[in-house]
């Protein structure tokens, strides 16, 4: 089974809320799905195994399963809310992990447990990488996560399948596992691009009414890209939460022609500092508003907004003198 | 042996040509592919920003109530400009604003898909993010299908269709086309800048779904071409269109060419705030009728862009709706090729002779002369200081000094830029009798 | 390299970095442009480095050209403006890769 986090290449990003837009001509599958997708379709081949691709998303990332459809293996879609006009999700799905891990659990059910669970290991809006560790703990399964070659070993005779995987450490080193099945792998996207489907494979999933089994291909494709299996939304609690990033305050760079004093003043250690303010603020949205003045007094925001301002920050909030809020 | 996959027709380019070719083989109940190298139709394309719907009216009936539209062009503006001034004939039709319409504002990713959707509809198979690198040919020579990039697997066909725009390798290798031909060439490069759809309606002085088009002379710094402004639902459309082999010897880079426009005097209010959306740029073939290549061969038709069917004449800034027509004639030729069993260049030539009895040659062949007025020396270069010099001197309140007479006024002015009355009025004839 | 290419200055307050990161580009794993440089060296005009609008060539200091292909228009100006025979090589990117405009 392959999991896909299909969404817009380039969201945009607000840099003061986090709100994440996305363009739908801009979906498509990151490398490390690409790479995922091309990963199982080897070890597949290796195992004479069977593709599941299962992806949470709106209806507009359908021209993009249609590719996928078109190497000739089973689609799943779990329909995810509408996008409204502006394109924006109204709800954050990633921000809940555990329960999209169980929506994707429960729309692979029908296809039997899967041996092997891959996911890329990062998604270019705001994905954590968490999901993968989720679906192992659903599963049942042990996991590797960003790996950078997995390879399925010839099964000797009675013995298990395994897979052989590589990942990155530190300074340049790798470390080499042996993972027993099932598993999860997240993989990054190195090493491996995703093939293209054949002509055939791609004129059939464009086809409106495709024959059983007309593809011709080893998986026949249960899915057409024009009605992909859907299963139901599960239960996907989404929090409130938005993570806020202040804009970064240009400065202008210091013009003495010293090269001593320039480094003096780059670096501030001959300025006097304003001791760090701790505040005690009454409730969340005094914090807010404390937190946003002093942002404004200190040139990171052109205004305040009004209808958007960042989520409450419980507790107190401790603020040094230096310009960031910590 | 590369897979082989056989059509009655194939379809190169899912842009405006290719969908509508596809859309009038799919009605006529031909099976017929349109491969499309972006990942959706219109993801290759820029263009200015104006779509002229009414080659539309035979094709898709009450178009206007689901093309994906940006605003109704209901004011035209016609800018000439120097450094500092700038004279303008704005004109505005309400009756373009409501059905039939007359011209829109549209984005090509959106109207393209569209029109590709109703030749899927019809029937015609899409196949994307796949590049047709290059032409089959029987033992006769005759075209017979295309080979694609998917492991060099085959489409064949008794006739190919090659809509792939400006560069056309197809026609090129058919030797349609030359192969390199700067002079033939502009280069329209192209900004979207955000604008709040309410600071667009105050701007350009318009309301809900109405839209602004304007055209400039006298914007590129002494290269042939022009500038365009076109207001988009929440963003406009600026750009120049510059000839490419003068703006390779210029040494100008095209970007510092819209920003001179958006800094000059008249425009940069109506942009103020804006930012910086996206960024394009495209070719666009720029011939005229005379040097429009041979449209057919065994097996082969061309339309479109890839036939060098865009009228870029100053007051007419055309192509979309050249495509539709030149790609819509093409399918509907070749339907008549195959019923008569004969693809070859003789079976297809009511190709060309259904174009020049309908607009898309028609016009062409009348407005021949128009690129060569428009883009020449006088007329890019002096007429826009001269017309801006003139308007000043008529306007500009000397008193006590007494008003000079209008033709004096026109002497001193066209002596000052260096053109003579002779010229003036030979020039005006020579456009009375292009455009008139 | 430090010395600032030609052309590549800042209009109207962005950097071309800037106007460039505007665009979608889905880069592919094969170089579509290709140039041989030892036609370049004998070549005086060089008008690809100007005329490009996603300003892609750059000259070397030993006369030829460095060239980028990820972030290609594709429109075909650089083959179009070249005066020498075989000097740019052009095609069209692998199908599904290279620019996607959204507002075209």
């Amino acid at each position: 089974m392959v999991c896909l986090r299909i969404t817009d290449l380039r969201p945009a990003v607000d840099p003061l809320v986090g709100t994440v837009t996305r363009d739908r001509l801009g979906v498509g599958l990151t490398p490390a799905d690409g790479a995922a997708l091309e990963h199982a379709l080897r070890i597949a081949d290796a195992w004479s195994g069977r593709v599941v691709v299962v992806c949470v998303g709106p209806e507009s990332v359908e021209p993009v399963l249609r590719d996928v459809v078109a190497l000739g293996v089973s689609v799943v879609r779990v329909p995810l809310g509408d996008e409204g006009d502006g394109h924006r999700y109204v709800a954050e799905l990633v921000e809940d992990e555990r329960a999209l891990a169980r929506t994707l659990v429960a729309a692979i059910a029908p296809f039997g447990r899967p041996d092997l669970v891959l996911c890329g290991d990062r998604s270019a809006d705001r994905g954590t990488g968490a999901v993968p560790a989720y679906l192992a703990h659903e599963l049942g399964a042990s996991q590797a996560l960003g790996l950078v070659s997995v390879v399925a070993e010839s099964a000797l005779d009675g013995a298990p399948w395994t897979l052989l995987v590589e990942r990155r450490l530190d300074g340049g080193w790798r470390e080499r596992l042996r993972v027993s099945l099932p598993a999860v792998c997240s993989v990054e996207g190195a090493g491996v691009r995703l093939r293209r489907a054949s002509l055939s494979g791609a004129l059939a999933a464009t086809d409106p009414t495709p024959a059983a089994g007309s593809t011709g291909t080893t998986s026949a494709a249960v899915a057409s890209a024009a009605n992909p299996i859907t299963a139901g939304p599960g239960s996907i609690h989404v929090g409130p939460t938005r993570p806020f990033t202040p804009r970064t305050r240009i400065l202008a760079a210091p013009a003495d022609p010293d090269p001593r004093v320039r480094l003096l003043e780059l670096t501030g250690a001959l300025v006097a500092h304003d001791p760090p303010t701790v505040l005690h603020p009454a409730d969340a949205s005094e914090a807010a508003d404390l937190l946003l003045a002093f942002l404004s007094r200190h040139g990171y925001m052109d205004e305040i907004p009004g209808a958007t301002r960042p989520s409450p920050v419980d507790g107190d909030v401790e603020i040094d003198g230096d310009g960031q809020a910590r | 042996m590369p897979e082989q996959i056989e059509f009655d027709a194939v379809v190169v380019g899912a842009g405006p040509a290719g969908a509508s070719a596809a859309l009038a083989l799919a009605r006529a109940g031909r099976s017929v592919v349109l491969v499309e190298r972006g990942p959706f139709p219109g993801s290759k394309n820029v263009y200015g920003g104006v779509v002229y719907g009414r080659v539309l009216d035979d094709i898709v009936p009450n178009w206007w109530e689901e093309v994906p539209v940006e605003r109704w062009v209901v004011r035209r503006s016609t800018m000439m400009m120097t450094g500092t001034q700038s004279l303008s004939v704005d004109f505005r039709s309400q009756a373009w604003g409501s059905a039939p319409y007359n011209g829109m504002t549209t984005l090509r990713c959106h109207f393209d898909a569209w029109l590709a959707g109703k030749a899927t509809d019809a029937g015609a198979r899409l196949v994307t993010s796949t590049v047709a690198t290059g032409l089959i040919r029987d033992s006769a020579g005759r075209v017979v299908g295309v080979r694609t990039d998917r492991d060099g697997a085959e489409l064949r066909a008794p006739v190919v269709i090659a809509c792939d725009g400006v560069n056309s390798f197809l026609a090129k290798e058919a030797g349609l086309l030359p192969r390199a031909e700067a002079s033939h060439h502009t280069l329209g490069v192209k900004e979207v800048l955000d604008l709040p759809p309410g600071a667009i309606n105050e701007r350009f002085g318009v309301q809900d779904h109405e839209g602004v088009d304007m055209e400039i002379l006298g914007c590129t710094r002494g290269i042939p071409g022009g500038g365009f402004l076109y207001t988009n639902a929440d963003t406009v459309s600026i750009g120049v269109v510059v000839s490419l082999p003068e703006l390779a010897a210029s040494g100008v880079r095209p970007e510092a060419l819209i920003a001179d426009l958006k800094a000059h005097p008249t425009i940069a209010p109506l942009l103020a705030g804006s930012t910086l959306r996206e960024y394009g740029a495209h070719l666009i073939p720029e011939g005229g009728y005379d040097t429009m290549p041979v449209l057919a061969a065994d097996g082969l038709l061309i339309a479109g862009d890839a036939g060098a069917m865009t009228l870029a004449a100053g007051l007419w800034l055309e192509g979309v709706n050249f495509a539709i027509g030149s790609g819509y004639a093409a399918g509907r030729a070749v339907d008549r090729a195959l019923s008569k069993g004969d693809c070859t260049a003789k079976g297809l030539a009511s190709y060309r002779a259904d174009l020049e009895g309908q607009f898309v040659l028609a016009d062409h062949k009348r407005l021949r002369k128009a690129p060569s007025l428009v883009l020449s020396e006088r007329v890019q270069q002096r007429y826009p200081g001269l017309i801006c010099d003139l308007a000043e001197g008529m306007f500009t309140v000397t008193n006590p000094t007494p008003k000079a007479g209008a033709l004096a006024l026109t002497r001193q002015v066209a002596a000052r830029h260096g053109v003579k009355l002779r010229q003036l009025a030979g020039d005006t004839l020579r456009g009375l009798r292009i455009f008139g | 390299m430090s010395a600032v290419m030609p052309g590549a200055g800042k209009w109207d307050g962005i950097s071309f970095a800037q106007r460039m990161a505007t665009v979608d580009f889905r880069i592919g794993a094969r170089a579509h442009i290709a140039v041989d440089s030892d036609i370049c060296r004998s070549c005086t005009t060089k008008a690809c480095v100007s005329a490009c609008p996603a300003n892609l060539f750059a000259p070397t200091a030993d006369g030829g050209i460095l060239f980028n292909y990820e972030e290609c228009f594709e429109c075909g100006t650089c083959y179009m403006v070249c005066n020498s025979e075989g000097a740019i090589t052009w095609t069209y990117p692998d199908g599904g890769h290279g620019v996607v405009f959204h507002h075209g």
